[in-house]
């Protein structure tokens, strides 16, 4: 059987399934959104002359979903051009599309009547090779597909989103008892390669891994607080960083999340599982009771936990629910040792048990927080899901935690705590008990052929199953895979003649270490090696020059060094653009200035989804000169057909393009923005999951070596001369007036401006790429001897944000 | 010397930029559509006999590139024997035409000539679709800034001389109220041909050209207030006080005037509507260009040997609310706005500033509110684009 997704259907347009068609479009993917038509014609409706007949008052909720997407922030969309592969209707006009899409995918409101009678319109419609799921958080499979068909029950399966859609990893995947297995693996492959999430596969039980794990955390994190009688920000501030958790910690989560749709959550799983353990954890605390009676619900009501107000100086105070008196008062920056302590360590797993150790209130708090937890999640496993891993990645993917309960388990000791646990007289679950007494202490463990899990029921370590298509790093120098390598960067042989360059600095920024590796890389590619892929694992391909090198030579006057520093860089990428090998850069997170550059010179270009990319120099007062001011030239025009230029082509569209991406420092918010700005070129493709990315860039190499790769023909760029200096002075003198520039900022686009024009030539010339190399680098030289700009070096160091001077 | 005198005066309604009703139709098409129907309302005049047709116009480039004035009288059906030239002093264009006919036929070189403007700002950026600034001009000060931007010379009027935000407000809300109460009165009919134009469809999953009558200015934005227009921001000064609420809107149209000689005229037993007696042009600063009327208008008065008291009726044009309120206190007729002798009926914030058509455009505006007022002089006037100002005199006949 042969399973593919073109066209997808999603039923429900409220903030959830509306994200999810959105996200859908990233994929690329088409995607009809619907929903009901509203109870009745209000009187304004009336007013703008709606009927019950007009399609924009029966589309109305479809519309308010869809505009929702189009204006959401952080955006749901990789670009606003995808608004239109969504497509929206209502259940009672359009239905009948659903006879053509491949997979429905339900985010209804959760009532399981509503729901089967959805289901059972929509069973009589669909193909029956359709795949349909339910984005249900809490109502059960089995209860949904009751009545189904025996063929839809086979078709059909829970897909769980975490919210946002796009940003969250975590997709639950919870097969039916009748689900066609084939289809479970489509559905996992599908959601991973296609979508970029990482599918934790649960069990058909309430709430399934994350929600059930997750809401057991932070109701337990808040009983804890009313016995320990700690105040909110003590517990946001314990619930940290330190201990792996996201910025926004305990209470900060809650309030983004919105503390109505926390309590509903809570208190159907209270409902559903009689028999837990640890049931009364998800009932509501009287002071919630108050909360929620008064709408103090969190970022959507302006109140929550938190409240932020004005001072008579109208500087922004924020305060805090003092839960005592149900009175907001300052929320102050609490100090704990151990958290001090924690902050000197460079690993999470370090830190977190310099925490759970702490001799204070938070590591006193801690202690049990995460006994707690970890009993509650062994006690699960079985349960809720077959391994460890579920629970962890879930933890991970969909809470943002940076290690599960059991790798936590495993970082604070799981003897240490067992300890902990029966001092605190916590029931330790039997199965760790046997598990420490077969000599396993720890959950994870590493031998040479790879990574292990305890298995609760095996009693015993199991291998971890390794997914080909996932590339990891680390993992392959453990096994000697390394090449060549220094502190900046790193050569690993990543099979079938393919190598990785891997950058490791800190923003992975650009230092002579890593120049110099390129040049070598060059080198052993050319002599050993098929070919080659730039990528890392980092959050950031690389966040651009190490510009505190930069600073350094201009405050000594070394223009020689930062000459032969530009030289290097500029070689360095050219030797990968025409290197006899294709090599193929697999950008993903920032990719600015000097990062841009080097993906920007590779025979392809392979980027993630959520690439944001861009050449920023100017905010550090300097310009592009690893070649990216030649290589936006380039990209931007070499659609121009052949003559065109000859015959006249005004090129200031082109040319105003390639100057307001560098001269205001333009940033794409997705790899589909960079195609936009002219970065990566459209005909690439783009890659949705990152765990994947080194593995398909890889393929890309392969498929190019297969077809023969020749380096491609030196360039030449048209350029439109003095005429585009005279263009340009013509705007920025206007933004001066509007004092939307400074006057630093004039001189700088002035230097952008002179290199994007190819020097002094006519109108039409072509120049080779050498040319516009070497304008790049006077620039950048004589800029670098400008106080102004090494202020501005010196101001982003020290503050981290570009200083307008 | 013989006399010329302006027959009958007509207009396009104005269409709001990009989405207006004009805003699909090419700029000859609607060119030409102003010329037939000013020539159907003389029918007595023999085509043949028009000597010459003068197309005021700022950006003569692309569909209104390739002499548009030879291309929309050609197009208007007129003989092959009928002349045509385009003239370009930006703003002040298409009253420039008019001037320009004028002085042809008291020379005695010409009999007939259809003069005005036709602009379309819709499919034109302004500027210019290939805009090439000199790249040796000095922008530092020691020479003048002709490529300023117009909104900052606004600015500029505005900072120099005191303009006060809410003074130019209250002007928007002022020039669209007159606007609105102008067009539900009825009282451009008389001056406006309606143009069939081009609207582009999908129907029945095919792409089609349709044709809709386009007869009423589509910009004018009421009810408006003066805290509306308070939110808006300056997109040409950090701070500034020039918006889009207090500035001209860009708008397509086209308009024109039949002139011709007073023996003519007499021959053909047509009664003259009124005549163009004097015109000036001043130059003034660019990076201040709205000053423009402060200049233009007491130049034509000399000229003409007259004071604004001997003045009825004005239009200037409101490229700018900072510019129009400036040029008035100078000249010293700013009560004269509050009192209705000035842009009585709305001016460019409400009804639009189609560059080179506005000053034909202006032309006919004040010719029928004379007509309808029974009164004598009145002066069209507007700063331009570069640094200048111009301002007509016309007579009633």
């Amino acid at each position: 059987m042969s399973l593919e997704i073109k066209k997808a259907a999603v039923l429900g347009a409220g903030v959830m399934g509306a994200t999810i068609a959105a996200h859908l479009t990233n994929a690329g993917i088409e995607c009809y959104l619907l929903d009901i038509i509203p109870f009745e014609l209000t009187d304004a409706d009336k007013k703008k002359g709606l009927t019950e007949k007009s399609p924009a008052w029966r589309n109305r909720f479809a519309a308010n979903g869809l505009a929702g997407i189009t204006k959401s922030k952080p955006a749901s969309f990789f670009t606003k051009k995808n608004a239109s592969m969504v497509k929206i209707g209502n259940f009672e006009d359009n239905l009948d599309w659903l006879a053509d899409v491949d997979w429905i995918c339900e985010v209804v409101i959760e009532n399981l009547k509503i729901k089967q009678e959805l289901f059972a319109k929509v069973e009589k419609i669909v193909k029956p090779t359709c795949i349909v799921s339910t984005n249900t958080s809490g109502i059960p499979i089995k209860d949904i597909s009751a009545k189904f068909s025996a063929n839809l029950k086979k078709h059909f399966l829970g897909t769980h989103f975490f919210n946002p859609p796009r940003y969250m990893k975590l997709m639950e995947i919870i097969p039916g008892a009748e689900t066609d297995p084939a289809i479970v693996d489509f559905m996992i492959k599908f959601s991973e390669q296609r979508l970029g999430k990482g599918v934790v596969v649960c069990k058909d039980s309430p709430n399934f891994v994350g929600n059930r794990i997750g809401v057991f955390d932070m109701s337990s994190a808040t009983r804890l607080m009313l016995d320990k009688k700690l105040k909110v920000d003590e517990v946001d501030a314990i619930v940290s960083k330190a201990i792996g958790r996201p910025g926004t910690a305990l209470f900060g989560t809650m309030d983004l999340v919105g503390l109505d749709t926390g309590s509903h959550v809570a208190k159907n799983l209270y409902d559903a599982v009689p028999d837990d353990e640890s049931r009364e954890t998800f009932s509501a605390a009287p002071f919630l009771e108050k909360m929620l009676a008064n709408k103090w619900l969190g970022n959507k009501t302006k109140q929550g936990y938190y409240k932020k107000v004005k001072d008579d100086k109208g500087k922004t105070v924020k305060m805090m629910l003092d839960i005592d008196t149900m009175e907001y008062v300052p929320a102050g920056k609490p100090k704990f040792d151990s958290l001090a302590e924690a902050k000197k360590k460079e690993d999470i797993r370090a830190s977190m048990k310099a925490v759970f150790n702490g001799q204070d209130k938070a590591g006193d708090f801690v202690r049990e927080y995460f006994c707690k937890n970890f009993i509650y999640s062994a006690n699960r496993v079985g349960e809720i899901c077959d391994d460890i891993m579920s629970i962890d990645n879930a933890m991970k993917w969909g809470y943002n935690h940076q290690l599960g309960p059991f790798e936590s388990w495993d970082a604070v000791g799981v003897k240490e705590a067992v300890d902990v646990m029966k001092k605190l007289k916590l029931k330790v679950p039997q199965k760790v008990e046997e598990m420490l007494k077969k000599g396993c202490d720890s959950f994870y463990t590493t031998k040479p052929d790879g990574k292990y899990a305890y298995d609760f029921a095996k009693k015993g370590y199991v291998k971890i199953e390794e997914n080909p298509r996932i590339i990891i790093l680390p993992a392959l120098k453990e096994r000697n895979k390394l090449v060549k390598g220094n502190a900046s960067a790193s050569l690993i042989d990543i099979g079938d003649g393919v190598v990785c360059l891997e950058f490791h600095t800190k923003m992975n920024a650009i230092d002579d270490g890593m120049t110099q590796m390129i040049h070598e890389a060059c080198d052993i590619v050319e002599k050993d090696f098929v070919g080659m892929v730039t990528g890392n694992h980092a959050a950031n391909y690389s966040a651009g020059a190490n510009v505190f090198q930069v600073l350094t030579g201009a405050q000594l006057g070394q223009w020689d060094m930062i000459e032969k520093g530009v030289e290097n860089l500029q070689n360095g990428n050219m030797r990968m653009k025409y290197l006899s090998k294709p090599v193929v850069s697999a950008p993903a997170g920032m990719a600015l200035g000097g990062g841009c550059e080097m993906a920007m010179h590779a025979a392809r270009c392979l980027p993630n989804g959520e690439t944001y990319m861009g050449l920023v120099e100017v905010g550090v007062g300097v310009i592009p000169a690893g070649g990216g001011c030649k290589e936006i030239l380039l990209r931007l025009t070499e659609g121009i057909p052949d003559g065109v230029v000859e015959n006249g082509l005004n090129m200031q569209y082109y040319m105003a393009k390639a100057f307001e991406n560098i001269a205001m420092a333009k940033v794409s918010t997705s790899a589909a923005e960079a195609m936009e700005l002219g970065y990566i070129r459209k005909s690439e493709t783009i890659n949705m999951s990152r765990d994947q990315q080194i593995y398909e860039a890889k393929q890309l190499v392969l498929s190019l070596v297969m077809n023969n790769y020749r380096p491609p023909k030196p360039a030449m760029i048209p350029v439109m001369g003095e005429n585009f200096r005279g263009f340009v002075e013509g705007v920025i003198m206007n933004m001066r007036y509007g004092n939307f520039m400074s006057d630093y900022d004039l001189l700088v686009s002035r230097k952008v401006a002179h290199i994007l024009s190819g020097g002094d030539c006519a109108e039409g010339t072509y120049v080779s790429e050498q040319e516009i190399l070497d304008l790049e680098k006077e620039a950048f030289v004589s800029l670098c001897g400008e106080k102004k700009t090494q202020e501005r070096i010196m101001y982003m160091l020290s503050n981290g944000k570009p200083l307008r001077n | 010397m013989s006399d010329a005198v302006i027959i009958e005066a007509v207009r396009s309604p104005g269409g709001r930029y990009k989405r207006g009703g004009l805003s699909q139709t090419r700029s000859d098409a609607y060119g030409i559509q102003v010329i037939k129907g000013l020539m159907a309302r003389v029918p007595e005049l023999d085509p043949a006999d028009v000597d010459d047709v003068i197309v005021g116009c700022s950006f003569p480039e692309a569909e209104q590139g390739m002499n548009l004035a030879r291309i929309i009288a050609m197009g208007a059906g007129l003989p092959i024997s009928v002349s045509g030239m385009v003239v370009n002093r930006f703003c002040s264009s298409g009253v420039q035409a008019i001037a320009d006919a004028t002085a042809k036929v008291r020379a005695g070189w010409s009999d007939v000539i259809i003069a005005g403007g036709c602009e379309t700002m819709s499919h034109i950026p302004m500027g210019g679709a290939a805009m090439r600034p000199n790249p040796d001009w000095k922008f530092d000060g020691s020479m003048p800034n002709v490529y300023i931007n117009m909104g900052n010379t606004a600015e500029n009027v505005a900072t120099n001389h005191n303009i006060s935000r809410e003074d130019q407000d209250k002007f928007g809300v002022e020039s669209n109220r007159r606007a609105f109460e102008a067009i539900k009165a009825g009282k451009f009919k008389e001056e406006i041909i309606p143009i069939e134009a081009f609207k582009y469809k999908v129907k029945n999953g095919k792409r089609i050209r349709e044709t809709v009558v386009f007869n009423e200015d589509d910009g004018v934005r009421w009810p408006t207030t003066i805290e509306d227009l308070g939110k808006l921001k300056s997109p040409f000064k950090a701070g500034g006080v020039v918006t889009a609420g207090n500035a001209s809107q860009m708008t397509d149209g086209a308009a024109f005037s039949l002139v011709m000689s007073a023996e003519k005229a007499k021959a053909l037993k047509l009664k003259p509507l009124a005549k163009l007696t004097h015109y000036a042009v001043a130059g003034v600063m660019a990076e201040e260009m709205g000053v423009g009327p402060a200049y233009a208008i007491p130049k034509v008065l000399k000229l003409a040997g007259l004071t604004t008291k001997d003045i009825d009726l004005f239009e200037i044009n409101e490229a700018f609310a900072s510019q129009a309120i400036y040029s008035c206190r100078v000249v010293g007729i700013e009560d004269r706005y509050w009192a209705g002798d000035i842009n009585p009926n709305g001016g460019a914030i409400a009804l639009g500033h189609p560059l080179g058509c506005t000053g034909a455009k202006l032309t006919a505006q004040l010719l029928h509110e004379m007509k309808r007022r029974g009164v004598k002089r009145g002066i069209v006037s507007m700063c331009i684009g570069g640094g200048m100002g111009a301002a007509a005199i016309y007579e009633m006949l």
